[in-house]
């Protein structure tokens, strides 16, 4: 019994004090202690965007896949119909729960401005 | 009549717009009375198609009467109750909570008076 007593005093593990001086010198980051009451306040980053309008896009059956790109128009370079227009805005609505009026709807036209308008409306989910 | 002048354009540019936003609201139409996805995929095939067989009227007169029909044919057809999304205007999660004025603040002294 004594003699435990006196290993485990003459025993010192080092501590790791790296982790905790390096997290205290952190700036906080208050987004991830806070929970956001609110659905107006998270958005989308700009490549989750581009990703998600990109998958839509190649998955439509019309259009082949090796050929979508961020800068890509409709009707000019995908060689599609003006209602085939139709039907891709309305699955990029699907895909981000958001009501395009009709008249907004109809002028977009390439994957530029599809991208621009998700990513600047505020309930794009 | 069918030389391309810039009103021949400009009226051809304007009934596609129509022609658009129709396919745009019957689409929609179609997907309310649709709930169900297999059914939704027949019944927009059908919707497709149809507008499809008229694709290639020239005629500027024929195409104003067939979006007038079509459009007669859409407003006989329009659900009651249609799916908008929650935060649209007609939705059930629209003005639910507005924003609050600014310059309202909440203090919190839990019960502490101020003169202590």
């Amino acid at each position: 019994m004594a003699l435990r007593a006196v290993l485990l005093r003459q025993l010192r593990v080092p501590v790791q004090t790296l982790a905790l001086a390096s997290r205290k010198s952190q700036p906080w980051s208050f987004s991830s202690c806070i929970r956001l009451m609110s659905s107006h306040d998270d958005h989308l980053s700009k490549e989750q965007v581009i990703g998600r309008v990109l998958d839509v896009v190649k998955s439509f059956p019309k259009v082949d896949p090796s050929r979508v790109t961020p800068d890509v128009h409709f009707q000019k370079d995908l060689g599609l119909d003006s209602l085939d227009n139709v039907e891709i805005i309305m699955a990029i609505e699907e895909e981000f729960k958001l009501e395009i009026p009709d008249k907004e709807a109809v002028k977009i036209d390439s994957c530029n401005l599809a991208i621009e308008y998700v990513y600047n409306h505020p309930m794009a989910a | 009549m069918s030389v391309s002048t810039a009103a021949y354009l400009a009226r051809r540019a304007a009934q596609k717009e129509r022609v658009q936003i129709l396919y745009r609201r019957a689409l929609r139409d179609t997907l309310t009375w649709a709930v169900h996805r297999h059914l939704f995929y027949q019944d927009a095939s059908n919707l497709r198609e149809k507008f499809d067989a008229n694709k290639h009227v020239e005629d500027l007169d024929a195409i104003d009467r067939m979006i007038a029909e079509g459009e007669a044919q859409y407003n006989k057809w329009r659900h009651p109750d249609p799916y908008i999304v929650p935060w649209a205007p007609g939705g059930s999660k629209f003005t639910r909570n507005p924003t609050p004025p600014s310059g309202i603040e909440i203090v919190y002294n839990y019960g502490r008076e101020d003169n202590d």
